[in-house]
C-alpha cells in the first residue's frame, strides 16, 4: 500500500495520517465544507472535498468517499472511529471497488454490530454473559416474565445500539410497559431499528475492555485492558491502562475471553472487547467494537505498540510480528477526553472559536488533537477537541503529570471538560482506584468547579489584556521615517 | 452665520448616513460593516480626514436627479495606520449598491493622484454592485480611469484591495492590478461574469460562492492572496500586511527595534529527516529562522507546494520564497511558479530583501503541466528572481535538482549569498534516477540488477547527493549547520543593506507573461 485515504476528520484523521507518513505511505484526506481549514486537511498529501457540512452529506457518504479514493488512487481506506468505521456495507463497497478496508471483514462487523447476533456467535465459547434474553422483545407480558426470572433491576437495550441511546433501567415491574415502549421508540429513532432486548442491570459496574489484534493468518493476541469507568451521560471521559483492580490472573482470564470473542467472528485487525465487572469482580461480555477505539493511545503507551501501524500491517497481509508472550505492561497511562462541553451546565456542547489554544508539552505528555488556535468548533460533529494522555512509571506519576498538563493546557473561546478532568484526577476516589461507572453521579457537582474557575478566569483576563497591549506595541512602527521620496522624485 | 453652520452640519450628517439607516441595518444584518465603520477600524483613532463628502452625481437620466446622496457611494480620504500615512477609499453599499458612477470614480482617482504625489500606499475597500447602469458609458470611462491609475501606481506605491462585498464584471480588474487582494469569506465574491451568464453560455450550474467566493479565489485561481473570516479580521490583516511594506518604492520598510542575542536556533537541527523521501514542513524551518510570530503568509491556500510571505528577521522586513516538501514534494509547477514570481516582483518593487529556501526535486512532469505552459510559467520565476536587485539570499535545505536548482535563486542568476545545509543535495537529479540512466547497460547486464542499481545509486549519492561538489565550484558560499542559519542571515542582510546594482538601460524588460 503506497497511499491510503482516511475517511474521517479531526484528531483521529490526523493520528492515522501521522503513522502512515511515518511508514512512508502517502495520505489522502477527505473533508466537508466546514472542515476546509482543518489540520487534517493541511497535513495530508492530498485532500478531496466531499460535500456539505452535515456528515450525512460528507463523512457518511460512502459513494463520495469511494469516488475520492479512486480519483486519488488510494489503495486503502482507514475509517478511523465513528462515521463509517462500523458499517459493513461500506467495508463491502470498498472491497467491491478493489480498495483495501483497513479493518475487519464485513462479516465480523455485521455480527458484532448486532448485540443479539454477537451473543449468538460467542455462545459456544463459554464467555460469561450478563443474564438476559437472546431474542428481540416486543411483548410486555414476556418482558415481565423475564424480568421476574432474572430479578430486578433490569436494563432494556437496543440491539443495534451504542452510546447509551435506547437504554432504559427498570427498577420496578409497574414501570416496565412504559419504559419498554420508550426504549423501542428511542432505538427506532436513533438507529432505524426498534429491536430491543433485556439484561440484568448491574448497578455499580466497572467498565473494562480488552484490546485485541488479529492478523489474516489466524494469529490472535490481546494487548491487555483499559479501564473506562469514568463516564458522563453513558460516554467515556477518562480512561486508563492498566486497571488498578485486575490481578495478573484476572487479566489473563479476561484476555483469553476477549481473544475467544474475536475468534468467534473470524476477526481481523484491531478490535476491542468490552466487559462489565460487578462489585464481586465477576466479568461479563458486553460487546465488541470492531474498530480503533478513541482511547487506544493508553494501550499504545503501556505496550509500546503503534496500533494504527499494526492495523495497516495486518491489512497488508503481514503476520503479527509478536506473540502473546512477547507482550508486557510497562508503566501506566491515563487519557482525558477534552470535549467542548460545559461541565458547569450538565455537559452541554459549547460552540465557539478557539481564541486561545495551546497544548502542554513535555516527556510523558501526548496530545492527539485536530484543532488549531483560531478555528471554530463546528456544530455538526462530535464535540471532542482533543485527547490528553500522560504516561508515567507508576499510576501516581501519570496522575501527577496529568494534573500538571491540564494546568498547562490553554483553551479559551469554548468551555471544556479540562476543569472537570482536574476534578476527577484530584479526587481521592479516583486516586485510590476505588470507583465505578457511577463516579460522576456520586461525586461530581458543578458547584465544586465554580470557585476555582472564577479565580482562573480573572488571571486569564489580565494575562490576555497584557498580551494585547504588548501586541499593539509590536505593530506600531515609528511615526516619522526619513523618506527618499522627495529627494529622488524632484 | 448660525444658519450657515446649521446647513453645513445638516449636509455632513446626511453624508455620514450614506443610503440611510434602513440600508445600514440591512448591511449589518448581512454581517457586514458600513464603509465608514470599516475605515474607523482600519485607521488610527481620529486620523481620518475625508475628502469629497459632499460630492453628488450629475446624472439626469431615468429620474436619477431625484435620488441624490452626498458622497455618491464612496468614502475617500486619508489617515494613518499605526502612525503611517495612507490614502483610502471605501465603497458604500448603502448608496445605489455601491455602484460606480462618473463622480464616484472621480473621487477614487483624486485620492490615487494624491497618493502618487506624496508617495503613500493606497488601500481600497471594495463593496460594489458594479457600474452605475443609468450612467452608461460614463461609468465605464470611470472604471478605465481607475485602471490606468492602478497601472501607473504599480511599483510606485503599494496598493491593497479588500473585497468586502460583490465585485463583478469590469470592476474586478482594479483589484487584479493592485499588489494584494484580501477577500472576506462568505460575504464577498469576484467574477467577470456571474452565475446567470455562466448558465446561459456554458450551461454550468454554479453558485456565486463556488464561482468566485473567497475560498475559490484563495485555492483555485489565486486571485485573492489572503482571506478573512469577517470584516474585522480583514481589516486587521490589512494593517498587519502594511507593516511589512515601505511607503513607496524610494523607501525601505521601517525596522522594528531588535536587540541581538546569540541567535542560535537548535530547533532547526532536527527538521530535515534523514531519508530524502520523507517530507517535512518548511514552515517549521521558516519559523525557526525568523522573529517569533512574524510570518505573514501570502497565498496560503494556493499552490501549496510553494510558501511565500513576509516576515521579520532581527526586526527587518523580508520576503520569503520557499519550496514546501509537504505538498507534491515541493515541486515547481505552473501555479507555484506564478505565485512565487509575483511575490518576488512585489518585494523587488518595494526594496524588501528576499530569502529563498530551497528543497526542490525539479519541475512537475506531465501533459497537464506542459500544455498549461510550465515552460513560460517556470520562466516567470526564473525571470523575476534573476531581475530582482534587492538583497537576495538562498539557503538550500535539501534537494536542489536540475533546472529547478538554477531557478531557485542560484548564485548564477544573481543571488548575493548562497548557503547550504549539510543535508543539501545539489545535483542534476536524484541518485536513483541518475544511476538508472548513466548505468543502464551495466544494470541490465548484471546478474542481480537490483543490487547493481543500489550499488551505483550509492556511488552517485556519495559524489553528488551533498553540497560539497557545488561548494568546491563556489556555487555555494558556505555550508552551514542549520542552527546557525538565523545568525548568518542576520549578518548577511546587514551586509547587503546598501547593495546597489542597476539593470541595463531599457524601457522595461519583457517578462514571459
Amino acid at each position: 500500500m503506497n497511499k491510503i485515504l482516511v475517511a474521517n476528520r479531526g484528531e483521529i484523521a490526523l493520528r492515522v495520517m501521522k503513522t502512515a507518513r511515518k511508514m512512508g505511505i502517502k495520505t489522502v484526506a477527505v473533508y466537508s465544507e466546514a472542515d476546509r481549514h482543518s489540520p487534517h486537511v493541511k497535513f495530508a498529501d492530498e485532500a478531496v472535498l466531499i460535500g456539505k457540512a452535515p456528515s450525512s452529506e460528507s463523512y457518511l457518504s460512502m459513494e463520495k468517499i469511494i469516488a475520492a479514493a479512486k480519483e486519488t488512487g488510494a489503495e486503502g481506506i482507514h475509517p478511523g472511529y465513528g462515521f463509517l468505521s462500523e458499517n459493513p456495507r461500506f467495508a463491502q463497497l470498498a472491497a467491491d471497488n478493489g480498495i483495501i478496508f483497513i479493518g475487519p471483514s464485513p462479516y465480523s462487523i455485521e455480527v458484532m454490530g448486532n448485540k443479539l447476533a454477537a451473543k449468538e456467535a460467542v455462545r459456544h465459547y463459554k464467555i460469561p454473559m450478563v443474564p438476559g434474553t437472546e431474542e428481540v422483545i416486543t411483548d410486555v407480558a414476556l418482558a415481565e416474565k423475564i424480568a421476574k426470572d432474572i430479578g430486578l433491576p433490569i436494563l432494556i437495550k437496543a440491539a443495534a445500539g451504542g452510546g447509551g441511546k435506547g437504554m432504559r433501567v427498570v427498577e420496578s415491574l409497574k414501570d416496565l410497559p412504559d419504559q419498554l415502549e420508550r426504549a423501542i421508540s428511542e432505538a427506532d429513532a436513533a438507529f432505524g431499528d426498534g429491536a430491543v432486548f433485556i439484561e440484568k442491570y448491574i448497578s455499580s459496574p466497572r467498565h473494562i475492555e480488552i484490546q485485541v489484534l488479529a492478523d489474516t493468518h489466524g494469529n490472535f493476541v490481546h494487548l491487555f485492558e483499559r479501564e473506562c469507568s469514568i463516564q458522563r451521560r453513558h460516554q467515556k471521559v477518562v480512561e486508563e491502562a492498566p486497571s488498578v483492580i485486575l490481578t495478573p490472573a484476572m487479566r489473563s482470564e479476561m484476555g483469553s475471553a476477549a481473544v475467544k470473542v474475536a475468534k468467534s467472528c473470524n476477526y481481523e485487525g484491531a478490535g476491542t472487547v468490552e466487559f462489565l465487572m460487578d462489585a464481586d469482580a465477576n466479568f461479563y461480555f458486553l460487546e465488541m467494537n470492531t474498530r480503533l477505539q478513541v482511547e487506544h493511545p493508553v494501550t499504545e503507551l503501556i505496550t509500546g505498540t503503534d496500533l494504527v501501524e499494526q492495523q495497516i500491517r495486518i491489512a497488508r497481509g503481514e503476520t503479527l510480528a509478536f506473540k502473546q508472550e512477547d507482550l508486557s505492561i510497562e508503566g501506566h497511562a491515563i487519557e482525558l477526553r477534552i470535549y467542548a462541553e460545559d461541565p458547569l451546565e450538565n455537559f452541554t456542547p459549547s460552540i465557539g472559536t478557539l481564541s486561545t489554544y495551546t497544548v502542554p508539552e513535555g516527556p510523558g505528555i501526548r496530545v492527539d488533537d485536530g484543532f488549531e488556535e483560531g478555528m471554530r468548533v463546528p456544530i455538526y460533529y462530535d464535540p471532542m477537541l482533543a485527547k490528553l494522555i500522560t504516561y508515567g512509571k507508576t499510576r501516581e506519576e501519570a496522575i501527577q503529570l496529568m494534573i500538571a498538563a491540564i494546568n498547562q493546557y490553554r483553551v479559551e473561546g469554548v468551555a471544556t471538560t479540562l476543569a472537570f478532568g482536574k476534578f476527577v484526577f484530584e479526587h481521592k476516589a479516583f486516586q485510590s482506584g476505588n470507583f465505578d461507572t457511577n463516579f460522576v453521579a456520586d461525586f461530581y457537582s458543578p458547584e465544586t468547579l465554580y470557585t476555582k474557575n472564577a479565580e482562573e478566569l480573572k488571571i486569564a483576563a489580565l494575562a490576555g489584556l497584557q498580551l494585547y497591549l504588548e501586541n499593539q506595541k509590536i505593530l506600531k512602527t515609528p511615526l516619522s521615517v526619513a523618506s527618499n521620496w522627495q529627494k529622488n522624485r524632484r | 452665520m448660525k444658519d450657515k453652520k446649521k446647513i453645513l452640519e445638516g449636509k455632513l450628517a446626511k453624508s455620514r448616513l450614506g443610503g440611510g439607516q434602513q440600508r445600514i441595518n440591512t448591511q449589518h444584518a448581512k454581517g457586514k460593516l458600513t464603509a465608514r465603520e470599516r475605515l474607523h477600524f482600519l485607521l488610527d483613532d481620529g486620523s481620518f480626514e475625508e475628502m469629497g463628502a459632499l460630492v453628488t452625481h450629475r446624472s439626469k437620466d431615468f429620474g436619477m436627479e431625484k435620488h441624490v446622496f452626498y458622497g455618491d457611494g464612496v468614502v475617500t480620504g486619508y489617515g494613518t495606520i499605526n502612525g503611517r500615512q495612507v490614502c483610502v477609499f471605501a465603497q458604500d453599499f448603502t448608496v445605489f449598491g455601491g455602484s460606480l458612477s462618473e463622480t464616484h470614480a472621480e473621487k477614487i482617482c483624486k485620492i490615487m493622484d494624491l497618493a502618487m504625489k506624496i508617495g503613500v500606499p493606497i488601500i481600497g475597500l471594495n463593496d460594489s454592485g458594479g457600474a452605475r447602469i443609468q450612467e452608461g458609458v460614463r461609468s465605464l470611462g470611470g472604471y478605465a480611469d481607475i485602471f490606468h491609475r492602478n497601472v501607473m501606481a504599480s511599483g510606485v506605491v503599494p496598493q491593497i484591495s479588500a473585497i468586502m462585498g460583490p465585485c463583478a464584471g469590469g470592476a474586478v480588474y482594479s483589484p487584479a492590478i493592485t499588489d494584494f487582494t484580501i477577500m472576506v469569506e462568505n460575504s464577498s465574491y469576484m467574477f467577470v461574469t456571474g452565475p446567470n451568464v455562466v448558465k446561459t453560455v456554458t450551461n454550468e450550474d454554479v453558485t456565486s460562492e463556488e464561482l468566485g467566493g473567497a475560498f475559490t479565489h484563495a485555492s483555485k485561481s489565486g486571485v485573492t492572496h489572503v482571506t478573512a473570516a469577517n470584516d474585522l479580521q480583514c481589516i486587521e490583516q490589512i494593517k498587519k500586511m502594511v507593516g511589512y511594506m515601505p511607503q513607496n518604492c524610494e523607501d525601505t520598510a521601517a525596522d522594528i527595534p531588535y536587540n541581538l542575542g546569540d541567535e542560535i536556533r537548535e530547533v532547526l537541527e532536527d527538521i530535515v529527516p534523514l531519508s530524502a523521501r520523507q517530507p517535512y514542513d518548511m514552515l517549521q524551518v521558516i519559523h525557526g529562522i525568523i522573529d517569533a510570530d512574524t510570518f505573514f503568509e501570502i497565498h496560503r491556500e494556493y499552490a501549496k507546494n510553494m510558501v511565500v510571505g513576509f516576515a521579520r528577521l532581527a526586526g527587518k522586513s523580508i520576503g520569503i520564497v520557499a519550496n514546501q516538501p509537504m505538498y507534491l514534494a515541493g515541486v515547481l509547477d505552473v501555479d507555484s511558479s506564478k505565485k512565487a514570481a509575483r511575490f518576488t516582483r512585489f518585494c523587488d518593487c518595494f526594496n524588501i530583501p528576499l530569502l529563498v529556501l530551497v528543497d526542490v526535486p525539479g519541475f512537475l512532469p506531465g501533459t497537464d503541466q506542459e500544455w498549461n505552459g510550465i515552460i513560460s510559467n517556470g520562466a516567470k520565476l526564473l525571470y523575476a528572481l534573476s531581475e530582482a536587485t534587492v538583497p537576495k539570499v538562498t539557503v538550500i535545505t535539501r534537494k536542489a535538482y536540475g533546472g529547478a536548482y538554477d531557478v531557485m535563486n542560484s548564485k548564477h542568476i544573481g543571488a548575493d549569498l548562497n548557503y547550504a545545509w549539510p543535508s543539501a543535495e545539489i545535483a542534476v537529479m536524484g541518485a536513483r534516477g541518475a544511476s538508472e540512466i548513466i548505468f543502464r547497460k551495466e544494470i541490465d547486464a548484471a546478474d542481480d540488477p537490483g543490487a547493481k542499481l543500489a550499488e551505483q545509486e550509492a556511488a552517485y549519492a556519495a559524489k553528488f547527493a551533498n553540497p560539497y561538489e557545488a561548494a568546491e565550484r563556489g556555487f555555494i558560499d558556505a555550508v552551514i549547520p542549520p542552527k546557525n542559519t538565523r545568525r548568518k542571515l542576520i549578518k548577511a542582510y546587514t551586509l547587503l543593506q546598501n547593495k546597489a546594482v542597476s539593470l541595463p538601460r531599457k524601457k522595461h524588460g519583457n517578462i514571459p507573461l
